[in-house]
């Protein structure tokens, strides 16, 4: 059976659509390859704070999903953070089975320095971390504060966020493009170019494709492990 | 929320208003701990302000501004003196780099820190006991020689021996201060202030003037390699000659000189009519005193033209003000005598030009001679130093002493102040004093000198300026020009009172330097921001609970709060990670409950169970 569960995390208002978008993607793309999937927006999160912490799922399958009314993806093994300070905020990987989560991070800074803000308990479900410099590989557009680029510091006085009159229709845009390239190609499970069928930026989305970086922690883990001499820990169930 | 009609057991029901402790309370900010929602931390980090940076003793304006502010003058006469031991002194004559530096004048005037420092130097000449003893250690063995007792050499004394030297200063004249007596006039800088100031220095203990004595002819160089660490801030203190016919007349005399000769109370004679030859402030303070000790036409003649004259502006204004008369872009080509005795000058039309060593050189237009009646002519066009006794490789070509960065010349010998500098200010040297002074020590103690790290200046676009209200600056009053031109010793410009001081000092923004005012803990929307005392390094950010709105760093008036990127905090108690986010689905909030928890998952386990035997049974159907 063929089944994954994708869990975007993102900041209440201010990065909204990026992750829907991200979510969005993945579920229409695998859809069209003939996949039984869903997108879920979840709302209990209190997503109309600002820079609360709010989710995304989308999950796929080659049989029927039977909880389709729970809303949750209790098990995630492909998690994506909008913002990289996720990294630290949440325990992203609740319900991760051992040695099975790719986490793909919006984030300049190297995966192995992101690498240390997780606990072991989160370690332990860690297969790849890819982190992917999603903001500058993102179409940019112009200087007018309401594109849907900015960096973090533009992001932190924004109290009125990208979301409602300003949102453009498109799906697939901003820096949710790069980050779409970046998990598709770290995952392997859908074609990059089906994927990029359901991006509106689909130059960006190939430039995330080919630029970022991955740490493979369940190999050096497993490395590491065997040297220690003790079992293999964090093998994908 | 009503519960009724349902059948939720007590132990499911929401929490309510009543039993949830309120986020303001510590047990709530544990129940909520918001800190996750930051990716900008706010950071309490002080920067230097540019009044600071700009003043060569690296006095701490913007702290002793918030104590006047505050009318806590002894602290702020205390924080001055840390680096500056003649506030009296500077308050009065300094040129005043750190107003020149203030971002108050992008915002409408600079504040008057010189004058604010003029009041709380004479606030500590009046104190009973002298406050600086209190601070001094016992003597530690070591001696410090100091050439000169200038502002250099008595900020070095003064340093050393609060650092435990025991010093040794000598002095060639009869009487300490260097230029601040036998230069800077007494209308400007009265000798009472001076000898006051001196006088606290000397109480130190452990601190031996020798008068009178020159190095070079009592005392030799290699006498000085007997201390353990030497000072040398002999100035400049020989006036230039003026190489034309008729110098050596009867009435030609060297303003350097001339000023001396008042500064310690000698008589000196002055004519009629004067000639000043010069156009920099030595020309200003020898006409004006010449105003007041009996002329009756004072007139300075520069090559400079009227906007390169330089003396400082103040000073300018207040020479016009009193009579001055000025003959810019003119040189002085004869001097006409009659028995020896001056009694006229032939002036021509000059520009100043500089040769290729950047050495004065007066282009006179030929054809525009003409004479002028006059009985002295002073020149004040600069002054050297005599060094012949100081080893030759050491000095340079201008006349000065050569100096590392650190101000050392020779192993513990070092040097500072004009004879480093050429023509320069008394905070200056100042400045070299305190330097040296911290750099033997160093040395003394076996450390290396290093380059003093990077400090990051204040600029004027980082405050929050819509706090700052538009006021004027307050200015000192100053003595009516009719008046002080009568008397050598009338002060002329007057101090701030006390209504003054503390107004001036309310005018500082204190830039990039928290001053408890209070804003980020008022305008903290979610109560993160705590402090015990309202005073820098007393407040600090609640991590678990902030979430990185930013209101208090956009609203701190002074810049000192700043946001960092949450995520360059990777220390362990940097992280506030929570189970999950606000999901009914892992209990109503966050940390939920351990019943609560258990009964969630008893309830997923049971519907999990059931539909996996409704789809099991349903496969047994097919
Ligand atoms: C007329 C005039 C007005 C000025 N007005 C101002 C002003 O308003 N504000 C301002 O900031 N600056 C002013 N300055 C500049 C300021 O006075 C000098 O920059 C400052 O005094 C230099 O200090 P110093 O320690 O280097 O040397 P000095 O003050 O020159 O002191 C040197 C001392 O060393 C002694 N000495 C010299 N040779 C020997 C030797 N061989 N052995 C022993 N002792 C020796 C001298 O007698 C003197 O006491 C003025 C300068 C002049 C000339
Ligand atoms: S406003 Fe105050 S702290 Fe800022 S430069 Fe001026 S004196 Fe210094
Ligand atoms: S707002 Fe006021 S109290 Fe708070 S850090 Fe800034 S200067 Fe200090
Ligand atoms: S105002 Fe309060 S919550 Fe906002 S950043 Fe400052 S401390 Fe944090």
């Amino acid at each position: 059976m063929i089944y994954h569960e994708l869990s975007v995390w993102t900041r209440g208002i201010i990065m909204d659509k990026e992750a829907r978008d991200v979510a969005n993607c993945i579920a229409n793309a695998a859809a069209k390859v003939g996949f039984h999937s869903q997108m879920i927006s979840d709302y209990v999160d209190d997503p109309d704070r600002t820079n609360c912490l709010v989710r995304k799922y989308a999950r796929f399958s080659d049989e029927p999903i039977e909880f389709k009314f729970i809303y949750e993806n209790p098990h995630p093994n492909w998690v994506v953070l909008v913002e990289e300070t996720l990294v630290k905020a949440v325990n992203f990987f609740r319900g991760t089975a051992d040695g099975s989560g790719v986490l793909v991070v919006n984030s300049a800074r190297e995966p192995e320095y992101l690498l240390k803000f997780l606990p072991e308990y989160m370690l332990q479900k860690l297969s790849k971390l890819v982190a992917v410099d999603a903001v500058s590989l993102a179409e940019q557009q112009g200087s007018s504060p309401w594109m849907f680029v900015r960096d973090l510091g533009q992001l932190a006085y924004d109290r009125m966020s990208t979301e409602g009159a300003n949102e453009r229709s498109a799906v697939g845009i901003g820096i949710a493009a790069p980050l779409l390239g970046a998990l598709t190609a770290a995952t392997g499970v859908l074609e990059l170019d089906v994927v990029a069928d359901t991006v509106e930026e689909r130059d960006a989305f190939y430039r995330g494709a080919e630029n970022h970086r991955v740490l493979d922690y369940a190999e050096t883990h497993k490395h590491m492990q065997e040297a220690a001499g003790s079992p293999v820990a964090g093998t994908p169930a | 929320m009503s519960v009724k009609g349902t059948k939720i057991p007590v132990e499911l029901r929401l929490p309510l208003a009543g039993v949830t402790p309120a986020p303001t309370e510590q047990a709530g900010q544990e129940l909520f701990p918001t800190g996750n929602f930051r990716f900008f931390r706010p950071v309490y980090r002080d920067k230097m302000p540019p009044c600071n940076h700009a003043c060569p003793t690296g006095e701490n304006i913007q702290r002793y501004l918030d104590y006047v502010k505050h009318e806590r003058f002894f602290d702020g006469y205390m924080t001055i003196i840390d680096d500056n031991p003649m506030p009296a002194v500077t308050g009065r004559v300094c040129y005043h780099p750190c107003e020149g530096a203030c971002n108050r004048k992008d915002h409408d005037e600079p504040i008057g820190i010189r004058n604010v420092e003029r009041f709380l130097g004479d606030f500590g000449l009046e104190l009973a006991d002298n406050p600086i003893k209190d601070t001094v250690p016992p003597v530690n063995g070591k001696r410090v020689a100091v050439v000169g007792s200038g502002p250099g050499g008595l900020a070095c004394a003064y340093h050393a021996r609060r650092l435990g030297y025991r010093v040794t200063v000598f002095e060639a004249l009869s009487k300490a201060g260097g230029m601040m007596r036998g230069g800077i006039p007494h209308w400007h800088l009265p000798e009472d202030v001076l000898n006051k100031e001196v006088a606290k220095i000397e109480d130190l203990g452990d601190i031996e003037m020798k008068y009178n004595t020159r190095v070079g002819e009592d005392v030799s160089w290699d006498d000085l390699k007997d201390f353990d660490a030497a000072f040398i801030s002999v100035g400049q203190d020989v006036g230039r000659k003026l190489p034309i016919e008729g110098n050596d007349l009867r009435g030609v005399v060297g303003g350097l000189e001339f000023l001396r000769e008042a500064g310690f109370n000698r008589p000196v004679k002055v004519g009629k009519k004067v000639l000043v030859i010069g156009g920099g402030n030595t020309a200003s303070d020898t006409a004006r005193s010449a105003l007041r000790l009996g002329a009756e036409e004072v007139t300075i003649v520069s090559l400079e033209a009227p906007d390169e004259l330089l003396i400082v502006p103040e000073d300018l204004e207040q020479a016009k003000e009193e009579g001055v008369q000025f003959k810019t872009n003119t040189a002085c080509a004869r001097i006409l005598g009659n028995d020896g005795v001056v009694n006229g000058a032939v002036l021509c039309k000059a520009r100043l030009e500089k040769d290729e060593g950047g050495n004065v050189a007066p282009q006179m237009e030929e054809g525009t001679e003409y004479e002028v009646d006059c009985d002295t002519v002073m020149i004040s066009i600069g002054q050297v130093q005599h060094l012949d006794w100081v080893p030759e490789g050491l000095r340079d070509e201008r006349g000065l002493i050569r100096t590392d960065p650190y101000g050392r010349i020779d192993g513990n010998i070092f040097a500072g102040g004009d004879i480093i500098r050429g023509p320069a200010m008394v905070v200056d040297a100042l400045g070299d004093g305190k330097r040296a002074a911290n750099n033997i020590d160093k040395v003394l103690n076996g450390l290396e000198l290093v380059p003093e790290s990077p400090v990051e200046v204040m600029p004027y676009e980082r405050l929050n300026t819509a706090y700052f209200r538009h006021a004027p600056r307050i200015e000192a009053p100053v003595l009516p020009p009719k008046e002080r031109v009568t008397d050598q010793k009338m002060e002329v410009t007057l101090a701030y009172d006390q209504e003054q001081a503390v107004g001036e000092s309310d005018r500082c923004m204190s830039c990039g330097v928290c001053n408890g005012c209070d804003n980020c803990y008022i305008v903290c929307p979610d109560v993160s921001v705590v402090r015990d005392q309202r005073e820098n390094g007393h407040y600090s950010i609640r991590t678990k609970y902030c979430k990185g709105c930013l209101v208090c760093v956009q609203e701190c008036p002074t810049g000192c709060l700043e946001k960092v990127p949450e995520l360059d905090f990777d220390e362990e108690g940097d992280v506030t990670r929570m189970e999950t986010a606000f999901s009914v689905f892992d209990g109503s909030h966050a940390t939920q409950s351990v019943p609560i928890a258990k009964m969630h998952e008893e309830a997923i386990a049971e519907y999990d169970a059931s539909r996996r035997a409704k789809v099991d049974a349903g496969k047994g159907e097919k």
